[in-house]
């Protein structure tokens, strides 16, 4: 729990500790990435505003080294904020002031784990470029291992095991964040993006994951996307 | 100036001293034919138009012509020439000695006036230097007129600026120079070297920026042309400095203006981020009836204050032009939809038609502050009219702009009150006490639609209800999905 705020900590540690997670405080970026690294959480509530490394800088510098879940708190409610919060690799966004249940649940969302391989879904995918293995969580692209936040990669595997359909915004909210979710489709431009950035060979021409307008994305199955692909 | 003088007369008496010396070194010491004689005489007049000048050349030239025919041309001891020949000879002398007097001369003239030109355009250059460490237009221009005083030599020197109608003076107060002469508008420059007075136009690329008055000593009308030419160039560019600092201060207060609504709303919503996350825990626990409500009250009120500070922050923030649009273009029929899927817990059962007239072009607008706009008409619609009346929401496209109103059945606005529904903290008589609202919704309403640069109003008839509009201009770029 990242907060410069005393008051905010106190709370949050009440609650969640009553709700049986164990809590680690930081009062600022630079001393959230020394505890961070030192006692390895299973998530973190960053606050965006804070005096020093603020909420952005602090994510982007875990980022380097760590896929743990973020969740940025913030006072700023414009979709500016939150898709520069998402760019920055947090996995979530909440507009402070926010009720506990709500936050309650998005924490569940974002340690949630869509399970390692859903039914029907390939175990494992390659083509010459992208070697993805379902099981083990691992991704190459052209040989070289990637490394993919867990709402990264589950977005991925979502849409792989969808290939060839297009998938609504709504429904890839829904199986990647949770029940709660349907009405962030910023939130699906930024993963997309950086999904795009990490595996495809050329970000601004994708040739897996595709757009498809009004409608939500499609996975391109390797082998058939040239010919849907032409316009 | 005397002793200059003196220094003058010495040298018009030496002059021919020096000849009278040569004749007698040759006549008495050492005996040598007329020819070295004659080309010693002319070596000394060389040096002396060289060192001296003319006059004194002319002086000891005569001087030799004399001395040479008495002593050397026979007959020797008078001034008779007896061969014809000694009288081309004589000629020849003296027209050589002070045609190569003047020659001399002249070239120590140039060589003056070169060295004057050099100390002009030292000056030229030491003004232009000075120029560059100028600082306000206001005290460029003193510095500038002192400046030309010290480099120019000048006696004194007044500027008038046109602009700021203030004149600038240095050196001692001269009559010379009126303020009428300094005022007039003028073309060409005054030169009067008679008096020493010179007042020259200070004009950059065509626009007069004043006169530069000077009195003393004047240096060239080329050189007062560069001076005034510099002159300008330094006060422009004072003043450009000026203009590039007062920008930088501006924006730094605009940077500063917007960390210290960011500060304000974080000050704001951290207390009542602490309030409401403990209050919903505690909700979210299982509690007996009468906890329960006390808390939902709490949880209720800091839902409120929220919103408050919301609406106020956001009241600051239009007033002080800090609302950060993204215009995009958007659809007015999807805009409304939204709204209303945002308000059905509010709307209840309450009739809502919407009319739309046919392929309505995009609005360029910012989704969420429209939003904004039509939530706060709607739920104006709903507080001020019977439960139960049906309320119409209308689109229309016109002369670039797109119309969009939200009418109701409620009890109408009195014009007195339609004049000022959209003021800050204003409150019907009426509903002052019954609904609740802040008088913030409306003033907000009208600043978002402001930004997008449209316009809103309302038109009531007070028994038949009230029909709020407003416009927004239609989008004109390209279309991208």
């Amino acid at each position: 729990m990242v907060d410069d705020d005393p008051q905010i900590r106190r709370v949050m540690r009440a609650t969640l500790v009553g709700h049986k997670y164990e809590v680690i405080e930081a009062r600022n970026g630079e001393d959230a990435l020394t505890r961070i690294s030192a006692e390895m959480p299973d998530l973190v509530l960053l606050d965006m505003n804070m005096p020093g490394m603020g909420g952005l800088e602090t994510c982007q510098h875990l980022r380097s080294g760590s896929d743990v879940p973020v969740i940025i708190l913030s006072v700023r409610n414009s979709e500016k904020d939150k898709v520069a919060a998402l760019d920055a690799g947090a996995d979530d966004y909440i507009t402070k002031p926010f009720g506990m249940e709500e936050l309650l649940a998005r924490i569940r969302a974002a340690l949630r784990r869509s399970p390692t391989s859903p039914e029907g879904g390939p175990r494992s995918m390659a083509t010459s470029d992208l070697e993805i293995d379902f099981d083990t969580r691992r991704i190459r692209v052209k040989g070289k291992e990637t490394r993919l936040t867990p709402k990264e990669f589950d977005l991925l595997r979502y849409l792989v095991s969808q290939a060839g359909k297009p998938v609504p915004h709504r429904e890839l909210l829904q199986a990647v964040w949770g029940p709660d979710y349907g009405d962030e489709p910023e939130y699906l431009r930024v993963f997309v993006n950086q999904l795009r950035k990490k595996i495809e060979p050329n970000p601004a021409k994708p040739k897996y994951i595709l757009t498809e307008p009004w409608v939500g994305y499609r996975f391109a199955v390797p082998g058939d996307t040239g010919e849907r692909q032409k316009k | 100036m005397t002793k200059s003088r003196i220094r003058r007369a010495l040298r018009l008496v030496a002059a021919p001293a020096i000849v009278a010396l040569v004749i007698a070194f040759y006549f008495r010491v050492v005996s040598v034919n007329n020819t070295t004689v004659a080309l010693t005489l002319l070596l000394v007049i060389f040096v002396i138009s060289a060192v001296w000048g003319l006059l004194e050349a002319t002086i000891a030239s005569l001087a030799a012509v004399l001395g040479f025919n008495y002593y050397f041309i026979p007959p020797v001891g008078t001034f008779e020439v007896q061969d014809p020949q000694n009288w081309v000879a004589l000629t020849a002398f003296l027209v050589t000695s002070v045609m190569a007097s003047q020659l001399s001369a002249r070239a120590k003239r140039r060589t003056q006036e070169a060295v004057e030109r050099r100390r002009e355009v030292e000056g030229l250059y030491a003004l232009s230097q000075s120029l560059l460490l100028s600082g306000s237009a206001r005290t460029a221009s003193q510095d500038l007129v002192s400046r030309v005083v010290k480099i120019l030599g000048v006696t004194t020197a007044a500027f008038h600026a046109k602009s700021a109608h203030e004149t600038f003076r240095w050196g001692p107060d001269d009559p010379l120079i009126s303020d009428e002469q300094l005022q007039a508008d003028r073309d060409e420059a005054l030169i009067d070297r008679d008096r020493g007075l010179a007042i020259v136009p200070v004009r950059l690329g065509g626009q007069a920026l004043g006169n530069l008055g000077l009195t003393g000593h004047l240096p060239s009308e080329a050189v007062l042309k560069s001076v005034a030419y510099l002159v300008a160039i330094g006060i422009e560019r004072a003043r450009a400095l000026e203009e590039a600092s007062r920008a930088e201060a501006e924006r730094q207060s605009e940077v500063l203006k917007s960390a210290l609504l960011d500060a304000l709303a974080h000050d704001f919503k951290t207390p009542l981020t602490s309030i409401k996350a403990a209050v919903t825990s505690l909700l979210g626990q299982p509690r007996p009836d009468a906890e329960r409500e006390l808390m939902t009250i709490i949880d209720e009120e800091a839902d409120r204050l929220n919103r408050l500070v919301a609406e106020v922050l956001e009241m600051v923030r239009i007033e002080a032009g800090k609302l950060h649009l993204e215009k995009r273009p958007q659809d007015i029929s999807e805009i409304i939809g939204s709204t209303l899927a945002e308000l059905k817990p509010v709307l209840h059962d309450r009739p809502v038609e919407v009319r739309l007239q046919d392929a309505l072009p995009a609005a360029d607008a910012d989704f969420d502050f429209l939003l904004q706009v039509l939530k706060q008409l709607l739920d104006n619609a709903l507080k001020y009219s019977p439960p139960g009346s049906p309320l119409t929401i209308s689109a229309r496209a016109g002369e670039g702009r797109i119309v969009v109103s939200v009418a109701d059945r409620g009890s109408g606005i009195d014009e007195q009150e339609q004049l000022r529904i959209f003021d800050k903290f204003f409150r019907a008589r009426e509903h002052r006490f019954r609904v609740p609202g802040t008088g913030m919704g409306l003033a907000i309403a009208k600043g978002i639609v402001e930004a997008h640069g449209g316009k809103i109003w309302v038109t009531s008839e007070p028994g038949q209800g009230s029909v709020f509009s407003f416009s927004l201009p239609v989008y004109r770029g390209e279309m991208v999905s």
